[in-house]
């Protein structure tokens, strides 16, 4: 019996996900080529091609586990998480998550957070660059309104705070970067993504600065997000930290904050 | 003679093409990779003051019988709004079912009940974008035993009853044909030329299936003998229409796309010269 089309694409979808259906093959024709291998070539090809839009993706965590070994933890998230939608560059949100809980991978505890600073440059790529508060933005605001001000971070901006110096790792990681190792005692990375000109890039950030960014993030204002990094670090200074990110065009803007 | 080749503008050429802008016939990008703001996409809105583009679309999905993705379609519509290309196409496949996307364009088995999706869903992708868009010819690894029409017969009766142009891939032919056991010459003989809007030219593999050659699509390569031979009759036959140099592996230098839109070019000028020059 003939399937109809509805119920034709979904065996076909059954069937790229790994589920074999003799339905499908009953409906395909086979020659010296026999219909089971004709309809492999496109199991194979929806595997292949997702697993390597995860390596454009997650170029470091390639960079450091290898491709063969990159393409097994790939396929296995295919496996699990097709994507919902056709832009791959948005595909593979939830591949951190898998990474950490990857056995095969347990011997890199690190390797959960590297895919979580690829996959943060990725989003902050595709951010638009938007406008940045510079120091002359500032001129305009009264002292004393400052510390009930909250700061908006850019579009696709984002903190990730790993107990391993990832910043030194995906370093270490980049193509043509020289092969110093890298001392996993080190300690805590606290980096800040942020879309630039024409890249993504991250900020390295102190125990305070970290804290206060964390802050920031959740829209506090100044004040509270000051008060938040002195407890995180006593030696936390706000004019300098303040200082340098609006140096670092890490602000995209001032509001008043109605919170806390 | 005026240059009606264009290439397909990928991510490793776009800085150099940014920087020389060399000419060539028009800039094909695809769709879903553009959908973002990134700095690529600056670039692309800059380019497209100087350059003429064409939006090609890999992810529409125009066979799913569950209709179109209306979020995805509203962003290329956005896309097409603000770039304004001279072309928009996508293909004769589907790659979504129950919010799964695919990336792979998977084959349609030729029914009248896939043409009646196939014209719904176009019909609803040329409303949302206000414009007529071409339908491209998929290459196949498998035909289904219930196909009541053949590829080219579908594609003219989908012409005929949505308003949409047909896109032909010489290389998706020549693919089929050999995959399928169907004579390339007889897949042309009966196209409706006013349909046809734009020809693709590229490369492809050979693989090993169970011990039989099996040609894949895979876009890395020059464009083949078989290829050349065919859009020759193709542009003999139907005429000079823009034409693509597509190549998305091993992507080689610029100057070998360039390369192989110039040979386009002499090709259509040598075929049909009053049609190279209408074009």
């Amino acid at each position: 019996m003939q399937l109809a089309l509805p119920d034709l694409q979904a065996a076909f979808a059954a069937h790229v996900a790994g589920v074999d259906r003799p339905d499908l093959v009953a409906a395909v024709v086979g020659d010296t080529i026999p219909a089971e291998a004709r309809l492999r070539v496109y199991r194979h090809h929806v595997s292949h091609s997702l697993s390597a839009a995860l390596a454009a993706t997650f170029p470091t965590v390639q960079a450091l586990v290898g491709e063969a070994f990159f393409r097994g933890l790939a396929q296995g998230f295919v496996a699990e998480a097709l994507p919902a939608q056709p832009v791959l560059t948005e595909y593979g949100a939830e591949f951190p998550a898998f990474v950490a809980t990857h056995e095969p991978a347990r011997a890199l505890p690190y390797l959960a957070d590297i895919a979580s600073l690829d996959w943060a440059l990725n989003v902050a790529f595709h951010s638009p660059e938007g406008r940045r508060v510079a120091a002359v933005d500032l001129a305009g605001i009264a002292a004393e309104r400052l510390p009930s001000l909250s700061i908006v971070l850019p579009e696709g901006a984002s903190l990730i705070r790993s107990l391993y110096p990832i910043d030194r790792i995906w370093k270490a990681s980049q193509p043509g970067a020289s092969a110093d190792t890298v001392d996993l005692e080190a300690g805590r990375a606290d980096l800040l993504v942020l879309r630039r000109a024409d890249d993504a890039a991250f900020i390295v950030l102190d125990t305070g600065e970290a804290a206060f960014v964390a802050a920031l993030v959740e829209g506090v204002s100044l004040e509270s997000a000051a008060e938040g990094a002195l407890s995180a670090d006593p030696s936390f200074d706000l004019s300098a930290a303040f200082a340098r990110l609006l140096t670092l065009e890490a602000f995209a803007a001032l509001q008043q904050s109605w919170g806390g | 003679m005026d240059l009606v080749t264009g290439i397909g503008l990928r991510a490793p050429h776009l800085a150099e093409i940014a920087r020389d802008r060399p000419a060539t016939g028009f800039l094909e990008i695809h769709a879903e990779n553009y959908l973002g703001a990134s700095p690529a996409r600056q670039m692309i809105e800059r380019l497209r003051e100087t350059n003429t583009f064409s939006i090609h679309a890999v992810g529409l999905s125009l066979g799913s019988a569950e209709g179109l993705d209306e979020r995805h379609l509203d962003r290329v519509a956005a896309l097409v709004k603000r770039l304004e290309p001279a072309y928009v196409s996508d293909h004769l496949s589907w790659s979504v079912h129950g919010g799964r996307y695919f990336n792979d364009l998977l084959p349609l088995p030729y029914t009248e009940e896939a043409l009646d999706a196939v014209v719904r869903n176009v019909g609803r992708l040329q409303e949302a974008l206000g414009r007529q868009v071409s339908i491209e010819n998929p290459s196949c690894y498998l035909a289904f035993a219930h196909s009541t029409l053949t590829e080219p017969e579908f594609l003219a009766e989908l012409a005929r009853r949505s308003g949409c142009g047909l896109l032909l891939d010489l290389n998706n032919i020549v693919v089929t044909a050999h995959n399928l056991r169907l004579d390339p010459h007889d897949w042309l003989q009966a196209l409706p030329d006013k349909a046809i809007t734009e020809y693709h030219l590229a490369g492809h593999a050979v693989n090993d299936c169970d011990g039989e050659p099996l040609l894949i699509d895979d876009h890395g390569s020059r464009v083949g003998p078989e290829a050349w031979s065919l859009f020759d009759e193709i542009v003999r036959r139907y005429g000079a229409r823009p034409t693509l140099i597509e190549w998305d592996t091993d992507i080689p230098a610029l100057s070998v796309l360039l390369d192989e839109a110039a040979k386009a070019d002499r090709a259509i000028t040598m075929a049909n010269p009053d049609a190279a020059r209408a074009a």
